[in-house]
Parts: C-alpha cells; sequence; structure tokens
C-alpha cells in the first residue's frame, strides 16, 4: 500500500494530465495508481474527475476553449480506459436494471458516462442511451426493458427543461419505475418540484441513491405479491 | 509578429514548405478564435512515415508556439487514424487545401487538390491552427490552371468537372467526390491502390522535373 504523500502525488498527477490535457500523463498516473495498489474509484474521482472540475473552471474564466476542452475529455477518458476495468465489483446485494442518458438537445456525455460506470461496477444491468436522446426514446425504453429506475442527466439550462415531460410520460406509462434526475444546473429542489423520485449531486452519491431507491422498489413490490 | 524564425525552424526540422494564412473566413465558431492556419508540407507521398514526419513538425510548432503562450491545435494530416477521440470532431471543421491556399503556397486545380507552382500536387499537407497574432502571408486568389484540361480527360470516373477554383467563391464543387468514391470502392476488391490517383500523375505542375519519390 502506497503512503499517503505518493497517493497525492499520483492523483495530482492525474489532475494535472486532464487540466493540461496530457493523454500520456493520464495514462501513466493511472498505470502508476495501479502499481501503488490504490483503489481505482478513488483515483477516478479525486484525480481525473477533480481535473475535469477544473477545466470546467476554466472554461467559464474563458480560459479554455472548445478544443481544450475536447482534449482535456479525451485524457479523462484515457486514464480511465485503464483504471475502470480495476474498479472493486462491489457486491450489494441488489440487482436491477437501469435506463440512463442525456436529454435532447444536450451533448455533455461525460458526469453521464461516470454515473453510468458506477452503475456497472455495482452490478446493476445498464441500458445507456447516450447522449442527445429524443425524450421519448427513454419512455420507450424503459417499457421495453421494464427497467426499475431512469437516470436523467442535462447539462445545460436549456436541454434540462425537457426532464418534467419525460418524468410526467414514464409515470403515466408506468407508476412503478423509480426516476433520478441529474447533471450540474439541476438540484434536489428540481427535482422534486418535476417529480422526479431522486436526484444526486455527483456519481457516488447518485449511486447511493439508486440502490436505496431500487431496494425501496422491490420491497414495495413484494408486499404487493404478497397481498395477492 | 514574425513569423521567419518559426517557419526558418520548421525548414531546418524538414519541412517543404511553411506558410502562414488568415483563415478567419474559414473558422467556425468552435475554433474562431485560432485566425492563423501555419500551413506545413513535405514533399512526399502521404504513407505512414509521412504522416509520423507530419506529426512530429506539427508537434514542434506547438511547442514553439506554447513556450510563448500561445494556443494552438493541431489538425492531423491523416484524421482517420484518430477515430475514437472526442477532439476528432473538430478536424472536419478544417480543411488542409484552405491553409495553404490562404498562406499562398497554392491552388485548388480544376483536380480539386492544393496545386503548388513548384511541386504541384505531390505535396503531403498538415495545419497547425493557433491563435498567435503573426502577419500573415498573402493568400492565393485566382487558380492558375489555365486551359490545361488534362486531369479532366485522364480521370477514368468523369469526378473532376473541369471548373475553375477562386478564393472568392472557394467552396464552388469542383470534384465530384461521389464519383470518384464510387470508383475507388469498386476498386477496393482487386487493387492494392483503390485510389487510382491519375488527376495528381497527369497534372503537369506534378510532373515539374521533381523528384516524387515513394518514399
Ligand atoms: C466538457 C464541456 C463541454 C464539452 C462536452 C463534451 C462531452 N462529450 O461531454 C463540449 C466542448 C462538446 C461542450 C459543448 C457545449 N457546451 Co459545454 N461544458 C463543458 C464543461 C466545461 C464541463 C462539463 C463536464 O464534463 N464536467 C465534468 C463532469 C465529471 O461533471 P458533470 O457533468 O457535472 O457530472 C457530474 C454530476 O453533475 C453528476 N451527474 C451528471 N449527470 C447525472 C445524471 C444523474 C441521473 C445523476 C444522479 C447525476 C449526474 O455526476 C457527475 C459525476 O460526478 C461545462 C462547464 C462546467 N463547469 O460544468 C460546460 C457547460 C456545461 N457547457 C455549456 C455550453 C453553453 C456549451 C455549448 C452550447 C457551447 C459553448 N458555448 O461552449 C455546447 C453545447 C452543445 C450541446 N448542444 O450540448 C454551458 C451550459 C450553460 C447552460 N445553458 O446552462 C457550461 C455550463 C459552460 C458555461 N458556463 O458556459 N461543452
Ligand atoms: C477523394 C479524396 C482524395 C482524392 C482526391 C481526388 C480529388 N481529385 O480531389 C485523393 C486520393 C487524390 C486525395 C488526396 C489527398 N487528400 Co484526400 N480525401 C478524399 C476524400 C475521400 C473525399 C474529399 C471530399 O469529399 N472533400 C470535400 C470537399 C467539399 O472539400 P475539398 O474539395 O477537399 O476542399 C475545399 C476547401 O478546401 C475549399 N477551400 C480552399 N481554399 C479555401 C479558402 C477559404 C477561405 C475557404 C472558406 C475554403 C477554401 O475549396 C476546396 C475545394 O472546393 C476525403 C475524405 C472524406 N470522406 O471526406 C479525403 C480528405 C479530404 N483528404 C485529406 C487529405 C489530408 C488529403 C491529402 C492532402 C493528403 C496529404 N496530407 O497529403 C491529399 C491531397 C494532396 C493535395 N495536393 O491536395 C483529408 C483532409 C483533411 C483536412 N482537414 O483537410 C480528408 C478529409 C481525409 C482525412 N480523413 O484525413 N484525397
Ligand atoms: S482519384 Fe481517380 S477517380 Fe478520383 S478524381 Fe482523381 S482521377 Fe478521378
Ligand atoms: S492537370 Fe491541368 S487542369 Fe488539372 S489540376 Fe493540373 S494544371 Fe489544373
Amino acid at each position: 500500500m502506497a503512503d499517503e504523500a505518493r497517493k497525492k502525488e499520483i492523483y495530482e498527477k492525474l489532475r494535472n494530465g486532464v487540466i493540461q490535457y496530457d493523454e500520456d500523463a493520464c495514462r501513466e498516473g493511472a498505470q502508476e495508481a495501479l502499481d501503488a495498489g490504490l483503489d481505482a474509484n478513488e483515483a477516478i474521482f479525486d484525480g481525473l474527475v477533480s481535473g475535469m472540475e477544473e477545466v470546467g473552471r476554466l472554461f467559464e474564466a474563458q480560459e479554455y476553449f472548445v478544443p481544450e476542452i475536447l482534449m482535456c475529455a479525451d485524457a479523462l477518458y484515457a486514464g480511465l480506459d485503464i483504471l475502470k476495468p480495476h474498479c472493486k465489483q462491489m457486491d450489494l446485494g441488489v440487482r436491477g436494471s437501469v435506463v440512463i442518458g442525456t436529454v435532447e438537445g444536450d451533448v455533455h456525455d461525460i458526469g453521464k458516462n461516470l454515473v453510468k460506470m458506477m452503475f456497472d461496477v455495482a452490478g446493476f444491468h445498464v441500458y445507456d442511451l447516450g447522449r442527445d436522446v429524443p425524450l421519448d426514446k427513454f419512455v420507450d425504453e424503459q417499457l421495453k426493458t421494464d427497467s426499475e429506475l431512469v437516470c436523467l442527466s442535462a447539462m445545460m439550462t436549456t436541454s434540462m427543461v425537457g426532464m418534467p415531460t419525460v418524468i410526467e410520460k414514464i409515470k403515466a406509462k408506468n407508476p412503478d419505475c423509480m426516476i433520478m434526475i441529474g447533471g450540474a444546473p439541476t438540484s434536489k429542489d428540481l427535482a422534486d418540484k418535476w417529480g422526479a423520485d431522486g436526484y444526486a449531486e455527483d456519481a457516488s452519491n447518485a449511486l447511493k441513491e439508486a440502490i436505496k431507491m431500487v431496494g425501496f422498489l422491490k420491497k414495495l413490490r413484494d408486499e404487493k405479491l404478497n397481498k395477492k | 509578429m514574425d513569423a521567419e524564425p518559426l517557419k526558418r525552424f520548421l525548414k531546418t526540422e524538414g519541412a517543404t514548405l511553411v506558410g502562414i494564412g488568415d483563415v478567419t473566413a474559414a473558422l467556425s465558431s468552435e475554433i474562431i478564435h485560432l485566425r492563423r492556419g501555419i500551413a506545413i508540407a513535405v514533399n512526399r507521398n502521404l504513407n505512414r512515415e509521412t504522416v509520423d514526419q507530419l506529426i512530429r513538425l506539427q508537434a514542434l510548432a506547438e511547442g514553439w508556439l506554447r513556450a510563448k503562450g500561445y494556443r494552438s491545435l493541431s489538425i492531423p494530416a491523416d484524421s482517420d487514424r484518430k477515430k475514437d477521440k472526442m477532439i476528432t470532431k473538430l478536424y472536419k471543421l478544417f480543411c488542409h487545401k484552405t491553409a495553404a491556399t490562404c498562406s499562398g503556397l497554392g491552388w485548388v486545380g480544376k483536380n480539386g487538390l492544393l496545386i503548388n507552382r513548384e511541386y504541384g500536387s505531390k505535396l503531403s499537407w498538415a495545419t497547425v491552427l493557433t491563435n498567435a497574432p503573426f502577419r500573415a502571408d498573402a493568400p492565393t486568389s485566382q487558380s492558375e490552371c489555365g486551359d490545361c484540361d488534362l486531369c479532366v480527360r485522364h480521370c477514368p470516373s468523369g469526378a473532376v468537372k473541369g471548373e475553375h477554383w477562386t478564393l472568392a467563391d472557394p467552396l464552388k464543387e469542383i470534384v465530384s467526390y461521389e464519383k470518384c468514391r464510387a470508383l475507388k470502392t469498386r476498386r477496393i476488391s482487386h487493387s492494392s491502390k483503390p485510389n487510382c490517383g491519375f488527376c495528381i500523375t497527369v497534372c503537369p505542375y506534378s510532373r515539374n522535373g521533381n523528384n516524387h519519390g515513394t518514399t
């Protein structure tokens, strides 16, 4: 096991690799993290994702433009490709399936992909619809797969307004399905207002919420069955 | 800002031609801040080693610019090699021929290729976009094909239409890529070189006694 200083050094390398869009540094950092026996999940979030958060700030400060952002995302994925297979599979005793996607008009999918990854390692079956997903596609896919959970991601104030429509349609067709929303402009308040069952501000909390929700749903279903 | 030092540097490192173009008119919103296109050409056929050489020259140019605090974006010679990257989406927003015409290194011939007066259309190109405020070279505004129509007559697919290119109407369709591609698709099954490339080989500018080796 690596000591704290070494760990910090590696996370810093991953973080800076993303910020300086240095794919090689991210690959090296990821390998070093594995060699040092660090937790892959932690390396992803405290290293790579923390770098992408800084990139977001640089973009807003107009220090970075679209080409830099895309190169930063490539660097993040270069590290992620190495770390992802080593994320500990968690057996949480809950099994379920999830439909996930970024809503229509929105191509931001880095955050959505991280949430998806958390579901993958937790043993959920994930149906990933990708990004810029037509609203009705969520409804259809939920019905087709009978998934317990639908996760909607939006990164723009202009695209998140499609969420209440999806929520309403899914609830009308299948009231037993749980819906969770997320992405920077969304909030717990909006989730409540739009009738979503859950909200989380980041990927690890998204998983925690999901487990709670699916567990709750299973209990409900079992109770229903027992009554019959 | 004077671009001569950068040009000289890239030439000592193996570039055949280096030009600086004001490419503002050809930029989409994502890259609108990168107003200068550095067109880099090497006098070689486009193959693996050529692509590697262009990548190296681009990296040198980017390092040079970064050391001076400028932004840059390399458009690779062959974007197909980096298919699965996010940055790849930006590559199709910019065309090497544009950087070359804007920096006065040639015109778009009737054959749709960038034609340089000295080397014809046998050069392989790559571009580095930058926000460095270089003084731009004078652009090429007209085709110098004149009355020649060799490529029109020799193209086996009838793709070369015989139109003159001008900087004033740079996007006019000069070659029917549909037809050229259709021929390539047909040849792919029985030829190791599906691009017939007659439009390059027949051009007098490309044959001007230059030593266009296959290496
Ligand atoms: C990367 C990025 C891009 C990339 C996207 C690449 C990609 N494939 O994703 C590119 C360059 C393509 C891009 C394009 C544009 N972008 Co942009 N982009 C960003 C940026 C810098 C970072 C986003 C990011 O990836 N963050 C890192 C990830 C890890 O964090 P995250 O996405 O927030 O995800 C976490 C949580 O939100 C949560 N989460 C996410 N989804 C979900 C879902 C569920 C169910 C749950 C529970 C949780 C959850 O968990 C994630 C992990 O912890 C942000 C700025 C910022 N500060 O956020 C702007 C930003 C989102 N973009 C913005 C804009 C305006 C655009 C453009 C319109 C062009 C422009 N002017 O730049 C286009 C939009 C194109 C379109 N139609 O969608 C604005 C949006 C403003 C608004 N209207 O609200 C922002 C906020 C920047 C700004 N301030 O101007 N962008
Ligand atoms: C067919 C083809 C060929 C044929 C060409 C046949 C012919 N007679 O043109 C052959 C095999 C010979 C060939 C050669 C090359 N090709 Co080629 N080719 C293609 C292909 C398959 C289709 C071309 C196409 O549809 N073009 C679209 C038309 C609309 O654009 P265009 O004619 O190329 O360029 C226009 C603009 O540059 C504009 N323009 C010029 N100056 C200015 C100035 C301003 C201000 C503006 C706004 C516009 C402008 O005018 C041009 C003519 O209308 C594409 C791949 C694809 N799927 O697209 C690659 C492609 C176009 N080729 C490419 C390259 C790099 C080349 C080479 C330059 C290779 C090299 N690095 O040396 C050489 C060209 C050599 C030369 N001297 O020009 C790249 C271009 C990348 C880029 N960002 O520009 C592509 C996209 C392949 C790739 N994925 O990398 N090619
Ligand atoms: S490559 Fe061949 S088919 Fe295509 S334009 Fe040139 S001569 Fe015509
Ligand atoms: S063959 Fe003649 S017409 Fe065709 S590009 Fe060359 S010079 Fe122009």
